[in-house]
């Protein structure tokens, strides 16, 4: 509101275990500042309310929806995005499980997904029930209607966290191994025409 | 990794097969048959390098469907190669051939087929080199691997080795010989998407990613006539902007302005982000739209372009009048949006002679016809770069995006991306469009469908691209698509049909959404014959399988119906027989097929519904607990693939037909972001089961979308059976159904509150202040002597002790809270503080000579702390609160001074105050002092302990608490005796009662008071916000002794005598609760409302959907979320008398709060209207505060706020 609020600055974030150092409004959106001065693509533009959750990243290992944070929030602490989730070539075990249950569509909110169940996973100490896998991801909308493979990557990335639960809460029995070969060897039901899912 | 050549370069190039096609592009659905065909090209579908690359084209596009997988499968399948041998490339205009626009799932069943054939002619002719190199027979060669080989010899080349050297140009063999499909290893298999992996890992790169060098940011402002294409005020609104109000954003490089086309070019998003918010713009007012919130009654006034009539068997004017039973309805369908996830956007590079554009749309080659047109160019000069976007499900604005783009680059010579808002895909994505049928028809005596009448009407368009339309190079006449027609012949035998298009102009901005026209004809058509069953008291399935004409159908509905345990029902039970309680249960069915493209067009997947819901008849709640849905898609290349599809059409249109519902105000489309415009979240979804027909011998159908069309009958047919209440016009939310089920009789109506008048606010307050009192300030010492300037010595007389005491003073002061302006300074001043007498400005609080204290002596500023007298003898306003710092201890007050002075000087002069008649006659302010500064100073109270006096010392001095808590009274002066710290206001926030008086459901106990003040926050009541928020981070400088004694004095407020100053010589202007011992008494704060009907149960309507949208996510408990979760039912604000405070948050967000652990909360000014708003508001207070009344006139009081926004 006030026409003095625009001052550049210096500001040192660190992002991804990497200090980098902009120049920038500190009263504009974090996201704008990861997307276009850190170059990272997980974080993507869909509401700037934090209504929908596609630009989630980690702040201090909490969800934080930065579309609606500003560029000053992130000075001093640790900022995660999902490039910085997977080390060392090897993929997190959430992001694992999304691409195990097939969990995009589209794959714009796929960023808000596997953040917001990274994070909410972290802070479990027991295993969740169906409702609570929902609940976590209330708040974090999909147009494709992909809910339900995003639900089977959940439930599957709880089942790794939780390894003594029962192995049924996982609709598909999957692997964790990375695909060299991205086409599935198992062959459809041969029985009958009517191929069940 | 070697770069991807483009057709020109493909066809000079070495070292590579080309399968060619002339080209052969289908007409747009936008498109008319008579629009200039450009003469037949050659377009290259396949590419076999001689290093052994695999490049396969396709010209349609992946929405988000994982289609290139798919199609990689079926040239891997044909190749004899893995499918991670081939590239995909989709819809750059450069490269892929045109094959239309990315429509009704074709892709796979239309665009597909010339690929497959490509693939084949190409693996006959490597069979054929390698024969003739070995001296063999074709057929005695196999291909395995991407290898040719001859079992006999034990030779083998690889498809590389056998183009190395040529430049082998092939026309694709329309009747090459395909693999048998008995043959298949990798068509009909399930593959993982190849897009996955990169998409999970941040490596995709989507349009939005797209970073071109020396790229900079463009924003548009668009019209207010929002989401309208139609009509002569299109293009021709704009009176002026006023480029001055963004002259103090840096770093904009142009605005351009052509009709109503406004776009900012910016270094940087942020700044073209927030220029585009602020820049000043003067339009036309926009004419009305006709109320399409009655749907029925504005499409039916629509005028028909053209009525077509499609099928006109038998007899059907005759047969009307012989039905056994004649049933007419009416069936409306609102208009909806695609919703993409992530708003529109595109990169647009204009440089020489060469235009590239990085899009996401749906159709790049009619997108690169539209930008020639835009700019008046060759289309040759312009290649699009096809990246992929959000899904999008039909046309939203990823067209749009890219008639910005080119503009705004155009007028800069430099890369420019746009990116819309989420605003501005909300309002201007050509929407879904509303559609009416109307039925009329019945059975005949052995309850056979007799006759069927369907006229059904469409108001819909291409939605041509807005830049054309705004910029006026396209007229805007709104003009008809024969789009009405997708499935409107219904799948069931009837002796008599007619069946009628009514094709029409569009309303609002309307296109293509998934099951076009044919979601709703489906409707009809499902719900009319689900009657026509019920009439002839058949079971809905039985009924269904007998007149189905369609072999393929029947098997399909048959077994669905057996996969969900169909009971056949006779029609004996009533409706509503399945009962727990107020919950009704019921099953529906429903089948259709998706028959798309120009009449009569082709057949796509074939899908049957069964949905069972649960409907709580007490609120209307419609809950789908689980859907069965068979599809039938002929061949599925990638099943999971096609499994998935059907998946996200089930989940999507279960949100379209529960909860989805475009609304619009007088001109323009009123939905702006998600609260308004509620989809279904996770806790909602149904339980889902899919029966994948699998039938590789029969040709692969458009998969998915099909499964979306049944939807809405389905599930209506379920809340008939429930409850025996037919719902013709979706969405079925609560208050509909309620509505419904009152009309029918099911459930009784009940009372709506009544609304009683707002109390008068601030404005009575001025409007109490009569002229005799008045007459009295002016009669009272008007000047006081001015104290001599004094020149600072160079270092400080001060201890560093000092300075350090007058550093905790100042923080327990709030000083800089104040004196310091959004983003300035350091309290260098020029803060705005609203009034209700008018704005004042914060002074200079630093040493400078000339703008600053820096001439003013100690005894110059303890008179100003104390008396409120400038050091020039002016008398200062009591927004400064002297009143309290009189209270200040001498030691305190010389620490202060020591402090003030040693801080660097700032020259910064600040806006002058300037109030209104009487109260900009500073003199007048002697009279006021004399009525209202309290005579006596705070005193120790002996009685009490050193902490409780402690606490006291900070409350009633330095932190002048009750400058903001206290009530002030006509005259601007803090209410004393018990009104001390029962609220007040400040910079148009309300200040709530410190004392017993508020209105909050748990008391403030000496804990929460300490969480709050230490942190700003307390789980017991909220967050500190607007002016508070920067008082506790002031406070964070105090020691932790000191917050504690502050919250035990607070806490123990109303034990002891309230204030040190219960005497007072001002007339009191409203009746003084002097002899009151209650603090009860105290609750006529300002705005109470009047006796108002107190809700019992929480609204269940849009306004709760809104709050589950927009607010309810992070307001619950997320211990693994970055900041607080304030729970709303204990917050303050929701339960004070004035939504004040509420209104301030929702507006402006919370965007410095006391400390940055607590986390922040964005401003919906931008993003809701004041009647949305104040709905929000009223189910707050329903839901979270049942026991206080409704508050009244809140739209005004919004409009109000939103108006004078106060500086914090």
């Amino acid at each position: 509101m006030n026409p003095t609020a625009t001052q550049t600055r210096e500001i040192t974030l660190t992002v991804n275990r990497q200090v980098i150092t902009i120049q920038a409004d500190p009263n504009s959106p974090l996201l704008f500042a990861l997307r276009n001065d850190c170059q990272l693509n997980g974080p993507k533009y869909g509401c700037g309310l934090g209504e929908c959750g596609a630009c989630s990243i980690l702040i201090d290992g909490k969800t934080a929806r930065s579309c609606s944070i500003p560029l000053k929030a992130a000075i001093g602490r640790q900022i995660t995005t999902l490039e910085g989730l997977s080390q060392n070539g090897q993929l997190h075990p959430v992001q694992q499980a999304f691409v195990d249950a097939q969990g995009a569509q589209c794959g714009y909110c796929l960023n808000g997904m596997i953040i917001t169940t990274t994070a909410w996973l972290d802070h479990l100490t027991e295993r969740p029930s169906e409702a609570d896998i929902r609940n976590a991801l209330k708040a974090n909308l999909c147009r494709c209607g992909t809910h339900l493979e995003i639900l089977d990557a959940v439930r599957l990335a709880v089942a790794n966290k939780f390894p003594e639960a029962d192995s049924a809460a996982t609709r598909q029995p999957q692997t964790n191994q990375p695909q060299q070969d991205q086409t599935s060897t198992n062959p459809l039901e041969e029985n009958s025409p009517w191929n069940r899912f | 990794m070697e770069p991807i050549l483009n057709r020109a370069e493909l066809m000079a190039a070495d070292n590579v097969l080309l399968l060619l096609r002339p080209s052969n592009p289908p007409l747009s659905p936008a498109q008319k048959a008579s629009a200039d065909q450009r003469p037949p090209e050659q377009e290259v579908f396949l590419a076999i390098h001689g290093d052994g690359r695999i490049i396969a084209l396709n010209g349609h596009v992946d929405l988000g469907t994982g289609i290139g997988t798919a199609l990689a499968q079926i040239v891997a399948e044909e190749l004899y190669v893995q499918p991670k041998d081939v590239q995909m490339i989709l819809g750059d205009t450069d490269k892929a051939p045109n094959q239309g626009a990315t429509i009704a799932s074709a892709t796979i069943q239309i665009t597909a087929v010339p690929l497959r054939k490509a693939a084949a002619t190409a693996r006959q002719f490597l069979l054929e080199q390698a024969a003739a190199r070995w001296q063999c027979q074709p057929d005695q060669l196999i291909t395995r691997d991407g290898r040719v080989g001859n079992p006999t010899t034990q030779q083998s080349l690889s498809y590389g080795e056998l183009v190395q050297g040529q430049a082998i140009h092939l026309q694709v063999d329309e009747h090459a010989a395909l693999k048998p499909v008995d043959e298949y290893q990798i068509v009909g298999k399930s593959a993982a998407r190849k897009d996955i992996p990169a998409k999970a890992t941040g490596q995709f790169e989507y349009v939005h990613d797209v970073r071109i060098p020396g790229m900079l940011h463009g924003r548009v402002i668009r019209p207010p006539y929002a989401g309208r294409d139609g009509g002569e005020f299109i293009g021709n609104s704009l009176l002026g902007i006023d480029r001055d109000s963004i002259a103090h954003i840096p770093g904009i490089i142009t605005v351009e302005v052509i009709g109503d086309f406004i776009g900012i070019v910016a270094e940087r998003e942020e700044q073209a982000d927030r220029a585009a918010r602020e820049l000043k713009v003067d339009w036309k007012p926009s004419p009305d739209l006709p109320d399409i919130n009655d749907l029925e009654n504005a499409i039916r006034n629509n005028p028909t372009d053209k009525t077509r009539t499609l099928v006109d068997e038998g007899n059907i004017e005759q047969a009307l009048q012989e039905t056994h039973k004649r049933l007419t309805r009416t069936y409306v369908w609102p208009y909806h949006m695609h919703g993409s996830i992530g708003p529109s956007c595109a990169v647009a590079d204009i440089r020489n002679d060469q235009v590239l554009v990085w899009s996401g749309t749906q159709n790049p080659h009619i997108l690169r016809a539209d930008l020639a047109f835009l700019l008046n160019i060759d289309e040759n000069r312009i290649e699009i770069i096809r990246h992929q976007a959000a899904g999008c499900y039909g046309r939203n604005c990823a067209d749009d995006v890219c008639g910005d783009a080119v503009l705004l680059s155009r007028a800069v010579g430099h890369p420019v991306r746009v990116q819309l808002t989420r605003e501005q895909e909300h309002l201007w994505e050509p929407k879904g469009a509303g559609q009416l049928m109307e039925v009329d028809g019945g059975i005949a005596a052995d309850g056979r469908p007799y006759a069927y009448d369907f006229t059904t009407s469409y108001p819909s368009n291409g939605a041509p691209m807005l830049a054309l339309l705004l910029t006026g190079v396209v007229e805007a006449i709104p003009a008809a698509l024969e789009m009405g027609d997708r499935t409107s012949i219904p799948p069931y035998q009837f002796d008599h049909m007619r069946i009628r298009v009514e094709d029409m102009a569009p309303m609002v901005r309307a296109a293509w959404m998934r099951g076009v026209s044919a979601m709703p004809n489906t409707f009809a058509h499902e719900s009319y014959i689900d009657e026509l069953a019920a009439e002839a008291g058949e079971d809905p399935v039985a009924y269904r399988l007998k007149y189905l004409q369609d072999e393929r159908a029947k098997e399909l509905l048959q077994n669905t119906a057996t996969r969900a345990n169909w009971q056949p029902r006779t029609g004996s039970e009533a409706p509503g027989s399945n009962r727990t309680g107020n919950i009704v249960k019921g099953r529906g069915v429903a089948y259709a097929r998706y028959i798309h493209s120009k009449f009569p067009g082709f057949g796509a997947a074939w899908a049957a519904w069964i949905a069972d819901v649960e409907v709580d008849q007490d609120s209307g709640e419609v809950n789908v607990t689980r859907v069965t849905v068979g599809h039938d898609a002929g061949l599925m290349i990638n099943p999971d693939g096609v499994k998935h599809q059907v998946h996200g059409n089930i989940v999507q249109s279960t949100s379209r037909v529960l909860k989805e519902e475009v609304t619009f105000n007088e001109i323009a489309v009123a939905d702006k972001e998600w609260g308004s415009y509620p989809i279904l979240t996770f806790p909602e979804l149904p339980e889902v089961d899919v029966l994948l027909a699998e039938k590789p011998e029969e040709p692969p159908m458009g998969a998915g979308e099909s499964a979306s069309v049944p939807s809405a009958a389905a599930i209506a047919n379920a809340i008939y059976d429930a409850t025996g209440v037919r719902m013709r016009q979706p969405p079925f939310t609560p208050e509909r159904v309620r509505n419904a089920l009152e009309e029918a009789g099911v459930r009784p109506k009940l009372q709506q509150p009544t609304s009683n008048s707002r109390k008068p606010g601030w404005k009575s307050w001025l409007g109490g202040l009569s002229a005799a009192t008045l007459g009295t300030l002016a009669m009272v010492s008007p000047w006081r002597a001015a104290i001599p300037e004094i020149t600072q010595p160079l270092t400080s007389p001060y201890s560093a002790a000092t300075i350090a005491r007058g550093a905790e003073v100042f923080a327990a002061g709030d000083c800089a809270v104040c004196h310091t302006a959004e983003g300035g300074i350091r309290n260098a001043g020029g803060r705005p503080l609203e009034t209700p007498f008018g704005t004042v400005y914060s002074t200079n609080l630093t040493p400078d000579p000339q703008t600053g204290i820096g001439k003013w002596s100690f005894t110059a500023f303890d008179r100003a702390m104390r008396q409120g007298i400038s050091r020039d003898g002016k008398h200062l306003y009591p927004v400064f609160p002297y009143t309290a710092y009189q209270n200040i201890s001498d030691g305190d007050m010389q620490a202060l001074y020591a402090y003030i002075m040693s801080q660097p000087a700032v020259s910064q002069n600040n806006p002058k105050t300037e109030l209104g008649f009487p109260f900009g006659m500073r003199p007048l302010m002697a009279g006021w002092n004399t009525l209202f500064q309290s005579n006596t100073r705070w005193q120790t109270n002996p009685t009490q302990t050193a902490q409780w006096n402690r606490g006291a010392y900070l409350v009633n001095g330095l932190g002048h608490c009750g400058a903001c808590h206290s009530p002030r009274n006509l005259m601007g002066a803090e209410k004393t005796g018990i009104a001390f710290l029962a609220g007040g206001e400040v910079d148009g926030w309300e200040a709530p009662a410190l004392n017993g008086s508020s209105r909050i459901p748990l008391n403030w106990t000496e804990p929460d008071l300490y969480d709050y003040l230490r942190t700003g926050y307390s789980e017991q009541h909220g967050p500190a916000a607007g002016p508070m928020a920067a008082v506790v981070e002031e406070m964070q400088q105090l020691p932790d002794a000191d917050i504690q004694a502050i919250a035990h004095y607070l806490a123990n407020l109303d034990e002891a005598a309230a204030s040190p100053s219960t005497r007072s010589t001002a007339p009191q202007t409203t009746a003084a609760p002097v002899a009151a011992t209650t603090t009860a008494a105290l609750a006529a704060v300002p705005a109470t409302a009047n006796s108002s009907t107190t809700m019992t149960n929480p609204l269940n309507d849009a306004s709760a959907r809104m709050f589950e949208s927009a607010c309810a996510g992070c307001h619950e408990t997320r211990p693994d979320w970055f900041g607080v979760n304030p729970n709303l039912a204990v917050n303050s604000n929701v339960h004070s008398d004035k939504a004040d405070n509420l209104i301030r948050t929702i507006l402006f967000g919370i965007q410095n709060p006391a400390t940055s652990e607590l986390g922040y909360m964005p401003g919906f000014a931008n993003s809701m209207n004041n009647g949305q708003i104040a709905n929000l508001l009223r189910y707050m207070r329903s839901k979270f505060a049942s026991d206080k009344p409704a508050w009244q006139q809140l739209e005004q009081t919004i409009a109000h706020i939103r108006a004078n926004p106060g500086s914090h």
